[in-house]
């Protein structure tokens, strides 16, 4: 059984990674790339040389090669001492046409040029557009840089590589005091006087490693991080992960003890601290707040992440979806072709036809014209917006596992078993929920885990429409705007959900019905 | 025994009957005629709800391949005419005059919403109709072969796991980025893998039929595997082959919807752009039909499709035939 699992598990990891690679592909090597610039005014505003230039600089920040300007090569080999800064000032001055170049500057263009052909890239120099004898046209100006695409090899090592990162005490450059990671029993943040373990590191990204406090799951870690890719434009510079699982919504201040003793009231939360380097020279409020370079702190916000509004709503739907459906579906079951029935099969074929968007708005005027709350409010503390949201996904749900509970147990009122429990004597009721159920269920009990781990992809259209701020519409938001990293990183994030749910549902199936094994020996 | 065979009216003569044998009679079926096309029509026309929904069927067609063929729609003929935007049914007819056209009302830019209605059906329909033909044809083709050959078997799931896990609107969304969004290239993206889960149904079946005693008969007697799956097999696959189209196409009109209310639909005016764009005016007081009638033709079209193709596939199992 779990030798089968385990097998399972690594065939469902390799289709991930070639689910990421062929997503890869279509984004990166199929796309057209100047589509990013469709709506970027910054492009439309440059001409000649300078255009190009911040074309191949955009693709850059994209994602879709590396870009090397001449300068940056000359500032690199200057960190690195082979030349000193007055050959750099004087290398760096290329003329507008190649022949008019210097010696010194020939000799290290020619150094470049050799450098980066070997490594596979192209080098562009363009010469100088002129307006007249001496004025540069608009963005004229001489460039010169190379360029090169990344193959697909080398961009799915690179992402899976840095997927997962472990904190260690040499991840900072220079730290203050020794390099370390401590225990302590009472944690700093609380005054120091509470009860609360925690791990502080010294020389690591994050602070604090591990740490209690008030929020759900109630004990967190900083040691592993999760990086599913970098976003460009939905949420700069923030990895899709945080994206995902960061707090929204309006600062929620309370009393807090900075390092350094001093009390405000703030939102932010110091337990989240990274370092960052001479950030208390640059700012004065820093210096006053802290006694280390660990100032970057994220803030204590009042509302839910993306996930978790997602997730509160689809988990709330998949329970009443439940619920409702297995008695239902039964019912129906046994008032075949009675009233019940028609009623019940009706309301599946509306669901099944309708289209998806044409219903949800339905349940929206209706519950408008009752008085519910129809948009979603994160300031506020009525409950009572929940309330829309969750059956708009719930009697969806409802019809679907309705249908198949009917069918199943249909097909399962002819068995000989069930002949054999009526003439036994049993009652109706009896041979419905104790016989046929079980084994109808066996088929719905497979879904269970895909319809919980769903919840947490959220659903594009109800969170729209009612404008719920959860993690459904990250993906649309992110293909609207070409955020290739945030593609990427959805992308793994559903195929992992969703290998996870087809085996745990396979779990839970052989759970319920002993008749089915994996292992290879009862077979 | 003495019957008295006066009291039943019968004379001696004629209880018994000698008839000659004849080896041509002999040979003659005397059961009734059986075509199963006929019978399909047969059983499908006995409910009358069906002849209702069928003429319903019939108008809505005529209306989406008929009216836009008799009327010129231009979106921006009333651009500039402010007093001609989001007007109601009643007041666009007060308006503009007594005509077929006003009778749902006007647009954002003054169009009229019921030739605007017709124009985006038969995009829509037209592209339900022909996704639907060539996922349901490569489906069943490909499913077919899949459910007969072990190696292809092999193959095929290895191909479906991979890409069952690329999320549908994922891939749909990143083709329809890749290119620009025409009639073709959503068809494309609609059925560049939506032909698999089709197969794979098929495959199901085919993989349940293939090993039964008759064919395994049919085997032994020689049958060639081709002339098994066209003789033996499809014929059983009718119903279920019917059934599926009847969830397919009403599932086109649907993503076409959901597609363009989240931006990436068609560039043309189809269905769920026009629902995407009076969006705003679904809660506008007296706006309403601009919203609410695309939705309204939407749901209609694929509720009847949906019935139509349901019947269909009940009448087409041959044990309905009795």
């Amino acid at each position: 059984m779990v030798k089968y699992l385990f097998k399972r598990l690594l065939q469902g990891l390799v289709s991930v990674v070639i689910v990421v690679a062929c997503v890869m592909v279509m984004i990166y090597s199929l796309m057209d790339r100047t589509l990013i610039f469709a709506k970027d005014t910054n492009y439309s505003h440059q001409s000649n040389n300078q255009k190009v230039a911040y074309r191949y600089e955009k693709w850059e920040t994209y994602g879709y090669l590396d870009y090397v300007t001449y300068a940056d090569y000359l500032n690199d080999l200057t960190v690195k001492g082979e030349i000193d800064e007055d050959t750099r000032s004087s290398a760096v001055s290329i003329g507008r046409k190649a022949k008019k170049d210097s010696d010194l500057v020939k000799e290290y263009v020619q150094k470049f040029t050799d450098f980066y052909e070997s490594k596979g890239y192209t080098v562009i120099r363009l010469d100088a557009v002129m307006m007249n004898k001496k004025k540069y046209a608009a963005g004229g100006q001489q460039q010169l840089f190379a360029y090169k695409n990344i193959p697909l090899t080398t961009r799915l090592a690179k992402y899976f590589s840095n997927l997962i990162t472990v904190e260690s005490i040499h991840d900072v450059p220079e730290v203050e005091g020794e390099r370390g990671i401590s225990f302590t029993l009472h944690d700093p943040v609380y005054g120091g006087e509470k009860f609360s373990p925690a791990i502080i590191g010294n020389g690591t990204t994050h602070k604090y490693l591990l740490y209690f406090d008030n929020k759900f799951p109630y004990i967190h870690q900083n040691i592993i991080e999760i990086n599913l890719g970098k976003s460009y434009s939905v949420n700069e510079g923030i990895d899709v992960a945080t994206t995902m699982s960061r707090a929204q919504g309006s600062f929620l201040k309370s009393e807090i003890t900075y390092p350094s003793g001093l009390t405000e009231n703030s939102a932010d939360d110091l337990h989240t601290a990274t370092y960052l380097k001479d950030s208390r020279e640059a700012s004065m409020v820093n210096e006053t707040r802290f006694v280390d370079d660990y100032t970057n702190v994220d803030t204590v916000k009042a509302g839910k992440s993306k996930i978790g509004y997602s997730f509160t709503i689809g988990i709330i739907a998949v329970i009443l979806s439940y619920v409702l459906a297995i008695p239902l579906g039964i019912l129906m079951a046994r008032k075949k072709d009675k009233l019940i029935d028609q009623i019940g099969t009706l309301y599946i074929v509306f669901i099944i036809a309708v289209p998806s968007l044409a219903y949800i708005f339905l349940f929206k005027a209706i519950g408008g014209s009752m008085g519910l709350p129809t948009t979603f409010d994160m300031e506020s503390s009525s409950k009572l917006m929940y309330i829309l949201p969750i059956i708009s996904l719930a009697l969806p749900q409802v019809a679907n596992l309705m249908k198949w509970l009917r069918r199943y147990m249909i097909d399962q009122m002819n068995s000989d078993y069930v002949k054999f429990a009526r003439s036994g004597g049993l009652t109706e009721n009896e041979i419905f929920t104790k016989h046929i159920l079980k084994n109808a269920a066996i088929p719905i009990v497979q879904g269970v885990p895909a319809s919980v781990l769903g919840a947490l992809i959220g659903a594009i259209i109800t969170e729209r429409v009612y404008v719920v701020p959860g993690a459904g519409n990250l993906l649309t938001e992110a293909i609207n705007q070409y955020d290739n990293g945030v593609i990427v990183g959805v992308t793994l994030f559903y195929a992992l959900l969703s290998v996870l749910a087809i085996i745990l549902g396979d779990i839970l199936m052989s759970m319920v019905d002993p008749r089915i094994s994996f292992s290879t020996k009862d077979r | 025994m003495n019957y008295d065979l006066d009291k039943y009216g019968l004379s001696k003569e004629e209880l018994f009957a000698r008839v000659d044998h004849s080896s041509l009679e002999s040979e003659k079926i005397t059961a009734p005629r059986y075509s199963y096309w006929h019978s399909v029509f047969r059983v499908f026309f006995k409910k009358k709800i069906n002849i209702v929904i069928l003429i319903l069927l019939g108008v809505i067609l005529l209306m989406t391949y008929g009216y836009p063929l008799l009327v010129e729609y231009d979106r921006y003929t009333n651009l500039l005419s402010s007093a001609a935007k989001h007007l109601s049914p009643s007041k666009a007819l007060k308006e503009m005059g007594m005509s077929i056209h006003w009778i749902l009302g006007s647009g954002a830019s003054g169009q009229s919403t019921f030739d605007a209605l017709w124009t985006g059906a038969r995009i829509s329909v037209s592209l339900a109709f022909v996704c639907a033909l060539i996922n349901m044809t490569v489906g069943v083709v490909i499913g077919a072969l899949w459910g007969f050959s072990k190696k292809f078997d092999t193959f095929m799931m290895a191909l479906y796991n991979i890409i069952g896990n690329i999320p549908y609107v994922l891939l749909i969304s990143v083709l329809v980025m890749l290119f620009t969004p025409s009639f073709w290239t959503m068809v494309f993206a609609l059925t560049v893998t939506g032909w698999l889960t089709i197969a794979y149904f098929i495959r199901t079946q085919v993989i349940i039929i293939r090993d039964r005693e008759y064919n395994l008969a049919s085997k032994c007697l020689g049958t060639s595997i081709f002339r098994i799956a066209l003789k033996n097999i499809l014929p059983f696959m009718t119903s279920v082959i019917v059934t599926l189209a009847a969830t397919e196409i009403p599932s086109y009109i649907s993503y076409e919807v959901f597609l363009a209310y989240i931006g990436m639909g068609l560039s043309d005016m189809s269905l769920g752009r026009l629902i995407y764009e009076a969006e705003g005016a679904m809660l506008t007081p007296g706006w309403g039909f601009e919203f609410w009638s695309p939705v309204a033709v939407a749901s209609i079209i694929t509720i009847v499709l949906y019935v139509v193709g349901q019947n269909l596939g009940d009448a087409s199992d041959p044990r309905t035939h009795m």
